[in-house]
């Protein structure tokens, strides 16, 4: 697609006069080199821990450089069996079984609620539309005692319930107003196009509106994943009990100020970790970027 | 009419959802039989168990919690782990929903702020009883786990103690001798000074310590001083001023690395400068030695650490314990389970082999000597071990800490020493600052 | 519809106009049959803003005007927790100082990168998807504890800024430790962190269509100008939702700090952030009606900076359904 675009505009050139003709191999070589520099800049936290993850526990600290002389894989053997209790074989399924659950429930959620504001007229919608704001600038530390106190009395600590039903009930503001504003960017022909097909309104939904949302219910999904992946408050209040524990909590049980720290699986845990949400970005950036709802729109 | 007739539900919503989660607030606690007060009762069901440590710590809490399982059929330990940091913040969080775990981890330092709010069960009447043996616990050690009524909140189960932790390797190198037993803080200084004229120049005799709480109140007892009166601070601005600026003169000669470099090291004994050989000597946990020196192997220098007591003073020995232990809060459900769950921690042969004093020195002197007996210890935990023995016999002082000894009192403490290290304020300015602000929030 | 679309909004100029919908049924009819269609659509919503937020915000307003330790009931003291805040607290004013300069230093430089990153990685360039992920790396592992010690690393008295200063010449001591640059190695850490609006920014500039830069190009505009009139105009609705979201975040901004300075917001309170120290008095002092009355301030704060932002979206934000 990016090559039919590029082929399409050269002969456009000249139109835009000042630049200096140079050869599209020179261009394309400098471009990529001023990438790579920007990405070995940017990731070079990221390389050096990569690189730590396979240094013998207590040499991680010893150099600045990426590679050293000394390998071992004893961080990723050690840090994913750590006990036999404690596994991240474990923390792994729970923080995905978790993170499955809150991305179905912020998409359907979210998009009902989105839709509304964005393409309906109702009594309020002014006011509420102003809560959905209101939220988003809450800051959530408001709430978390009293939230804490109901999902006690409720019996759902030590349960996924906590940290998934209120996503089922869409108090991500964030993801609302993201679609909202998705939406809203949609022309509103499509919808009255569909009503004079005989839609009704949940026709419309789900014909014309879940469509064309691909690229946001794409981002919200990918949000939600990051965020449900790296939650760290959520799952320490609520999943007291290792075997519940998430990939996040594990990550943490590698370092105590008053007993043994093993920053070595810390690193090489840490680096497994980010493969299920890197493959879901490589995945969710097709929908994002290259899905049909925005060829659809051209 | 329409208007009223959308919005009732929403306000009457709300006020029921407010009524509810005031209500949930007062929420009621079982009431105990005096039996039940007693740890008396049938040893059986569930409990919750929490306690704080990173990944191999519980690995060895699991296994001694399966041992319990086993001795006592129809039990079962429900478990409860975070980091030392978070796992104070979320029992807050359990205390509002009265929600502790059975047993709950704790430290003498932590106490007060469980005790002041009346949440925690006194354990006397479980020794009286012989549910808890206490017989093999030295007195000096079981008080550390004391209210301010004088009864016993916290069964101490391991304790551990503040050392002057020094590189041997490079002392030796240099050519200064180590401070000799019974060595005053006036020794303490020579010896740094000592140090500083023959140390290579990147390498500081001691880690800039002026804002450790631990380490001034070792200087205060070793001066026979008080440091907590009840809610309020028992020492004097003058001798905070005097040890404050103690720590300034020595970072002006050089004795100390820099405020900046001191700020940015990592908590976890591993990471610590003196854990990599950038500093001579520091005041580090006596547990500590282990980690930190398997992390100074990875050097490649060959380096050996050591560690000793802390200076004394006039008074004598400042150093004193700091013990973590087990409590069981009002809230708790099956007390005669929990009860026997302490017992069983503190006194077992089997538990006390298998976590091995993972948490500070193992304080059953019967399992202690096991484990110094044991020909497949490692010298540097007998070293800790050892090291303990030695400041639990120079008797050492008890320090009651009020409640919001850590979130007020230690970083006020360390606060205040940073602005007077980066200059942002004079010595006696920050000492008053700190007065003002400890003696507030201790009070509130 | 690609007629519709195309035609309506690359008029003649290379500015984007609104498309005119077609307006089939009376407003009157259509305002009546949303009404109880919008309330479906809405009551999940409804029922966790009422059980969620609501409920649970009106019980930490009533906190703010009690003093309360999370076990004996509240005490009602009146406005006392405001009037320590604005009167005693030197903490306090100091925490909206360090926030105030990190919201100043980081919303602008974010949007920035973030835009500048999401314009080169949209189109014209091979192995796209491999930078776009590349580059969206960092944003996954924000908020580790691993962070910390990475950012020494980089930014420590033997770390690698440190290292490549000292080749040149320069001698400077450690970045995170000196309450000088503390807090702006969290600003860089904050912009490190540019994936999730670079993702926003990428998934609009997908949405303009290329003709609008065709009609632009056509009409002589060179890149700058095609960034003005068309980028700027058409993204509008996208920066503005950055530019709240990066306000409300770094108002809010909480984790970076947490995790570099371990929770102390140290040194010398440099990276003593609001909210870092709304929860260091809830939930380590249990200060409870104290942090609400502060989550309430902020509550406030937030509202007034995002009325101010709503506002101004009438002069530079255009909408594609505005009619």
């Amino acid at each position: 697609m990016t090559t039919t675009v590029r082929a399409a505009r050269r002969p456009r050139r000249p139109l835009f006069g000042s630049r200096p003709t140079r050869s599209p191999l020179l261009r394309a070589l400098a471009k990529h080199s001023v990438m790579i520099i920007l990405l070995v800049l940017m990731l070079y936290p990221l390389l050096w821990m990569f690189g730590a993850s396979f240094r013998p526990d207590n040499k991680v600290f010893t150099t600045l450089g990426l590679f050293t002389g000394d390998f071992t894989t004893d961080n990723y053997t050690q840090g994913w069996s750590g006990g036999d209790q404690l596994n991240f074989s474990r923390f792994f399924l729970n923080s995905l079984t978790l993170t499955v659950l809150c991305i179905i429930g912020n998409l359907v959620s979210c998009s009902l609620t989105a839709y509304a504001f964005a393409r309906l007229d109702f009594r309020f919608k002014k006011v509420l539309f102003a809560l959905v704001i209101a939220t988003l600038l809450l800051p959530y530390h408001v709430t978390l005692v009293p939230q804490y106190i109901m999902f006690n009395q409720l019996g759902w600590v030590n349960t996924l319930l906590p940290l998934v039903v209120p996503k089922i009930l869409a108090t991500d503001a964030f993801f609302i107003f993201l679609m909202v504003q998705f939406i809203r960017a949609l022309p509103r022909s499509l919808d009255d196009a569909a009503r004079i097909d005989g839609c009704g309104h949940w026709g419309i939904f789900r014909r014309v509106i879940v469509p064309l949302s691909v690229p946001a219910l794409g981002t919200t999904a990918l949000f939600t994943f990051i965020n449900t992946w790296n939650d760290f408050l959520g799952p320490m209040l609520y999943l007291t009990e290792p075997d519940t524990w998430t990939v996040s909590q594990g990550l943490a049980s590698f370092l105590d100020a008053t007993g043994q720290s093993s920053y070595g699986s810390l690193f090489a845990m840490s680096t497994l970790s980010l493969v299920p949400v890197l493959g879901f970005f490589i995945a969710a950036q097709k929908l994002l970027v290259e899905g049909i709802a925005t060829s659809g729109l051209k | 009419m329409r208007l009223r007739f959308r919005r009732r539900p929403l306000a009457a919503g709300a006020a029921t959802l407010l009524a509810l989660l005031t209500a949930a607030c007062g929420h009621g606690m079982p009431d105990h039989t005096d039996a039940e007060l007693r740890g008396q009762g049938e040893i059986t069901g569930d409990i919750r168990f929490s306690w704080w440590g990173s990944a191999s710590r519980n690995a060895v809490t699991n296994e001694v919690a399966d041992i319990f399982e086993e001795q006592f059929p129809g039990t079962h330990v429900e478990r409860e782990a975070a980091d030392f940091g978070n796992y104070f913040k979320r029992l807050n969080v359990q205390g509002a929903g009265r929600n502790m775990p059975c047993v709950t981890q704790l430290q003498a330092r932590t106490l007060g702020d469980f005790t002041v709010r009346d949440t925690l069960l006194p354990l006397d009447p479980m020794i009286e009883s012989g549910a808890i043996d206490v017989s093999h616990i030295p007195e000096a050690v079981l008080d550390t786990g004391r209210g301010p009524d004088g009864k016993l909140y916290m069964l101490p189960t391991g304790a551990a103690y503040d050392s002057l932790m020094v590189n041997e390797t490079l002392a030796d190198e240099a050519g200064v001798a180590l401070p000799r037993p019974g060595y005053d803080w006036d020794d303490y200084l020579a010896f740094l000074r000592d140090a500083d004229a023959a140390l290579p120049d990147d390498i500081a005799p001691t880690a800039l310590r002026g804002g450790l709480p631990n380490f001034f109140i070792a200087y205060v007892q070793g001066l026979g001083g008080t440091m907590f009166d009840g809610n309020r601070l028992g020492f004097s601005k003058d001798l905070l001023t005097e040890y404050w600026q103690m720590w300034q003169d020595m970072a002006g000669e050089g004795l100390t690395n820099s405020p900046a470099a001191n700020s940015e090291e990592p908590t976890s004994p591993e990471a610590s400068y003196v854990a990599q050989g950038d500093v001579l000597s520091d005041n580090r946990p006596g547990n500590a030695l282990t980690p930190a020196q398997g992390t100074l192997d990875g050097t490649g220098t060959g380096e050996r650490l050591t560690t000793l007591p802390l200076p004394s003073g006039p008074a004598g020995s400042g150093n004193v314990l700091i013990t973590s232990g087990m409590s069981i809060p009002r809230n708790c459900e099956n007390v005669p389970t929990a009860a026997a769950f302490i017992d069983f921690w503190a006194n077992d042969e089997r538990s006390g082999d298998l976590y091995a004093s993972a948490n500070g020195a193992v304080t059953n002197t019967e399992l202690l000597q096991r484990q110094l007996d044991d020909p497949e210890q490692p010298d540097l935990k007998r070293q800790e071990l050892t090291l303990y023995q030695q400041i639990v016999a120079d008797d050492p002082p008890i320090v009651l800490y009020p409640p919001g000894y850590m979130a007020v009192f230690e970083s006020a403490f360390t606060r205040a020493y940073e602005d007077i290290a980066f200059g942002s304020a004079s010595v006696p300015e920050a000492v008053d600052a700190f007065f003002e602000e400890a003696n507030a929030g201790l009070a509130a | 519809m690609k007629e519709n679309n195309a035609g309506g909004r690359s008029g003649g100029t290379g500015t984007p106009t609104r498309p005119e919908p077609p307006r089939t049924l009376s407003k009157g009819r259509r305002a009546r049959g949303d009404n109880r269609a919008a309330y479906a659509f809405l009551t999940p919503w409804l029922i966790g803003m009422l059980v969620f937020t609501i409920g649970p915000m009106l019980f930490s307003l009533y906190l703010a005007f009690t003093r309360y330790d999370l076990s004996s009931s509240p005490e009602w003291i009146g406005l006392d927790n405001f009037r320590r805040m604005f009167t005693t607290d030197p903490r306090f004013f100091s925490s909206v100082d360090v926030t105030l300069t990190y919201v100043l230093w980081s919303v602008p430089l974010l949007l920035a990168v973030s835009l500048g990153l999401a314009m080169v990685l949209n189109r014209g360039l091979r192995f796209l998807t491999g930078y776009r992920a590349l580059f969206y790396m960092p944003s996954l592992i924000g908020g580790s504890v691993a962070v910390a010690a990475l950012w020494r690393q980089i930014f420590g008295e033997e770390g690698i800024v440190n290292k490549a200063l000292g080749s040149i010449g320069i001698d400077h001591g450690s970045w995170i430790g000196d309450p000088g640059s503390a807090l702006y190695t969290i600003v860089i850490l904050q912009v490190w962190t540019f994936g999730s609006a670079m993702v926003i920014f990428l998934a609009g500039l997908r949405q303009i269509p290329q003709e609008l830069y065709d009609a632009a190009a056509v009409d002589g505009a060179g890149p700058v100008r095609r960034f003005r009139s068309v980028t700027l105009p058409t993204l509008s609705p996208l920066i503005f939702f950055n530019l709240l979201l990066s306000v409300v975040n770094a108002f809010q901004a909480f984790t970076g700090a947490y995790v570099v300075s371990n929770g102390t917001g140290g040194p010398s309170d440099s990276t003593m952030f609001y909210t870092l120290y709304l929860y260091e008095q809830g939930f380590a002092q249990l200060n409870m009606g104290y942090a609400a009355a502060m989550a309430w301030v902020l509550v406030l704060g937030l509202a007034i900076f995002a009325g101010l932002l709503m506002f101004s979206t009438r002069y530079w934000v255009h909408y594609g359904d505005e009619r």
